[in-house]
């Protein structure tokens, strides 16, 4: 972990990543979704939820800068809300995703042998089906809903994560270090914990970003397809599903929860990119 | 310069000629209509809804007819009579009819399936239509007698029901014990040539049709849910005629040149049952408050863009035995003081079921009327369900059925109150018996019902009406939401078509002109 830290925290790093342009704006379009989740309630100005028909479909103006939906609602508040819920969904997904798997990566790369070949195959079927597919299909064995639909996305990442730290490790556990701390008596559990997974850190950041960028993408894939956030809960993918048969009388109502997905999902893509990049040294000097 | 003027006009003149002599109906061609979703079942015993009706009626006929302005016509029967005392009535049949399979149509078929539907064991959802009829007798080859156990009023508009369609015997004779028709073989006009599930039912011409030929070879239903796809293929001439414009897309289409937009008049209610057996519908205050909840003229003015009215009654005016008794004013203060006298002033959780794509904007009225109770702190989970799914989820029996509230809507297709009331609010139709989805039960109610069923002059029936549209009216056992209105579209050289206020569109006169 130090090392890690010591690395994030070098002027190296910093300056390989403010070097690379897009990656500046990517963390730039992150930051302004975080502020637009945390202060959501204060920078919207109406009540997401609160309707007003004689507005249906009303484009931008002074007062809804972003328009209002089919019921009246101001989109802008329904997508400064729906920041919230997509980067709740990112945070959890991944989160799950995480925890559940780069331990079992962990273990399957530094044991390798039987249990390696147990869990990979398991791996392998996960990754047989398409992320969006798995998230879909355990959505309809546990119920829709929002709640639902972080865990599936979650466990549509996780063999991502096995995949990735697995292959980390594999590479980890043959340096001297690894050696040196056996020899003085280090227990495995102690090995991977302390000397293999910090040193495979930068990978796992990355991905996680990248990853976050999908987890948004699949929930409102979910969301569009009605089986994640249930209406009127103002998430971007559901608002995209209903305002879409209106798309020819009011397109502003589908365009800017549209915009919103795109424009989140390509700050964490190039984020995380720029990450890579900088925290990878091979690829050092070579931007 | 005027020459040339005066010869452009004669050519115009020759040309509208032209135009004009091509507006003798044509025969040839294929015919694509797009509804919204798919019939449930083709089968008789089967069938509960206006598309699957739609369908069938080509197929498979009732033995009479109602036409568009109400009134009943000859079909397969050509005449009828009741007796002196009301309970017995003796219908003449057309003869020289055949099933498309080449069965005879005769009064043994008849028999056969009436007596199909009649049996409580086949689980017909419509069988109380002449559930009265005790026995179904042959009484020569082209006569038949019902009997009923009281003065049926209703019988002749029932029988016009599109579901109580003839099939053809030997395929009856065919079917194994429990299984359903999935390819009816009727006497309609057409023949069902292939139904690609999900997709859509193509239709032939039936060449020895016992009346006047269709002019179309081919007409084809397609399903398509969403109502924007609907209009695209409209635009794009995909589809000749689609049924249920959104009233939003209305002005776009009134100014395409190759597109007419039929406004039609229809004979349903929109509304929203409530589960009358569960907490906390069980309290006649919270319903009434519910009712007061809702804005249906904003609704109608804005949703529907105007195509409808709130509704007064469980019918619409149309109908005979219809009483004007509402409607619930927009009052949500009254709805909060309701609220709190049943003891919740908070209001509650409740569950919404609606279908999406049946009716005009079903899944937006439902999302607003979700926002309307949002108001008075009552939480409503909406839950979009397919039709044939929905329908099948409505059919539970008072145990196991899960559902707090239900979107429906009912056309009283036979434009008698009986229809139209005694199927939905009499406590002898709950499921699986019939369509009282919301376990509604009042005793006076059921009283004016039954009377109302079993008495034949119009003055004793309508008054029976009015105590029975006034009970249940206060006892609110649902959401009165709207009458609806039909909008369909319909490309420019298509004729012909029948825009029945059945919210059927039948295709049998229709013709093209290309």
């Amino acid at each position: 972990m130090r090392r890690l830290l010591a690395r994030v925290r070098s002027w190296e790093f910093v300056r390989q990543l403010r070097r690379n342009r897009m990656a500046v704006f990517g963390l730039a379009i992150v930051l302004i979704f975080l502020l637009a989740a945390l202060f959501a309630p204060y920078l919207s100005p109406h009540d997401p939820l609160q309707r007003s028909l004689r507005q249906a479909l009303d484009g931008p103006s002074w007062e809804s800068p972003f328009g209002r939906d089919e019921l009246g609602r101001d989109i802008l508040s329904r997508v400064l809300h729906g920041a919230r819920i997509s980067l709740t969904i990112g945070l959890v997904s991944v989160g799950i995703g995480a925890l559940a798997g780069v331990p079992v990566g962990a273990v399957s790369g530094y044991f390798g042998g039987a249990v390696d070949l147990l869990v990979q195959r398991l791996v392998d079927i996960m990754l047989a089906f398409p992320g969006i597919l798995l998230a879909i299909i355990v959505v309809s064995t546990l119920g829709v809903g929002l709640t639902n639909a972080m865990i599936a996305v979650g466990i549509g990442t996780i063999p991502t994560y096995v995949r990735l730290v697995r292959g980390s490790v594999l590479s980890i556990k043959e340096y001297d270090y690894i050696s040196a701390a056996r020899a003085v008596g280090a227990g495995d559990l102690r090995i991977i914990f302390r000397h293999v997974l910090p040193n495979s850190m930068g990978p796992i950041v990355v991905q996680s970003t990248l990853q976050f960028a999908v987890a948004i993408l699949w929930a409102a894939g979910l969301g569009f397809l009605g089986l994640g956030a249930q209406r009127p809960t103002p998430e971007w993918g559901a608002m995209l599903a209903n305002s879409r048969m209106y798309i020819r009388v009011g397109a502003h109502a589908t365009i800017f929860p549209g915009v919103a997905i795109l424009l989140s999902v390509l700050g964490f893509n190039l984020f995380g990119d720029g990450l890579r990049d900088a925290l990878d040294p091979r690829l050092r000097g070579r931007m | 310069m005027r020459v040339r003027l005066l010869v452009g006009l004669l050519l115009c003149a020759a040309l509208a000629s032209v135009g004009a002599l091509a507006a003798e109906p044509q025969y040839g061609g294929r015919l694509v209509i797009a509804i919204g979703v798919e019939p449930e079942s083709l089968d008789p015993i089967g069938m509960s809804s206006a598309p699957a009706a739609t369908v069938s009626e080509h197929i498979s006929q009732p033995l009479i007819y109602l036409d568009v302005d109400g009134t009943l016509q000859p079909s397969l029967a050509v005449d009828w009579e009741a007796s002196e005392d009301g309970r017995v009535w003796t219908l003449h049949l057309r003869e020289g009819v055949t099933f498309h399979d080449g069965t005879p149509f005769n009064a043994e078929a008849v028999k056969m399936n009436l007596d199909r539907f009649l049996d409580p064991a086949s689980g017909a959802p419509f069988r109380f239509l002449i559930a009265r009829v005790t026995e179904v007798e042959v009484a020569g080859e082209y006569t038949v007698k019902l009997y009923t156990d009281e003065p049926f009023a209703p019988m002749l508009a029932h029988l016009s029901h599109s579901f109580i369609a003839m099939v053809s015997p030997e395929q009856l004779r065919a079917l194994e014990p429990g299984d359903a028709i999935t390819h009816p073989i009727g006497t309609g006009p057409f023949k069902l040539e292939r139904w690609n599930r999900g997709e859509q039912v193509i239709l032939t011409a039936n060449e020895d049709y016992w009346g006047d030929r269709p002019y179309l070879d081919e007409v084809v239903f397609k399903f398509v849910p969403e109502d924007s796809a609907r209009v695209v293929m409209l635009e794009t001439g995909e589809a000749d005629a689609i049924m249920r414009v959104p009233p939003l897309d209305v002005p776009r289409l009134d100014a395409h040149a190759d597109v007419e937009v039929v406004h039609a008049t229809s004979v349903r209610v929109i509304y929203i049952g409530f589960n009358n057996l569960r907490e906390p519908f069980t309290d006649v205050r919270v319903r009434q408050a519910l009712n007061y909840a809702i804005d249906k003229q904003e609704i109608v003015d804005v949703i529907l863009g105007g195509a409808g009215e709130p509704s007064t009654a469980p019918i619409v005016p149309a109908v005979f035995g219809y009483y004007e008794a509402g409607p619930y004013e927009y009052n949500p203060e009254k709805a909060q003081e309701l609220l709190a006298e049943a003891g919740y002033p908070d209001g509650f959780s409740a569950t919404l079921y609606h279908p999406t794509g049946r009716y005009m904007m079903d899944a937006t009225i439902a999302e607003t009327v979700q926002s309307y109770l949002m108001d008075i702190g009552i939480d409503a989970e909406l839950i979009t369900m397919e039709w044939a799914a929905y329908l099948a989820h409505l059919q539970e029996p008072p145990e196991t059925a899960d559902y707090d509230m239900y979107m429906l809507g009912w056309g009283t297709v036979t434009l008698d109150a009986d229809y139209g009331l005694y199927a939905l609010l009499h406590s002898s139709q709950w499921p699986p018996a019939g369509w009282a989805v919301g376990f509604y039960k009042n005793a006076a109610v059921d009283a004016a019902l039954d009377l109302a069923r079993v008495t034949p002059p119009l003055d004793v029936r309508q008054a029976l009406y009015e105590t029975a549209v006034k009970g249940i009216w206060h006892d609110a056992p649902w959401l009165y939401l709207h009458d609806e209105v039909q909008i369909n579209g319909v490309r420019e050289g298509v004729h012909g078509l029948i825009h029945h206020p059945l919210e059927n569109i039948s295709a049998w006169e229709a013709w093209i002109d290309r």
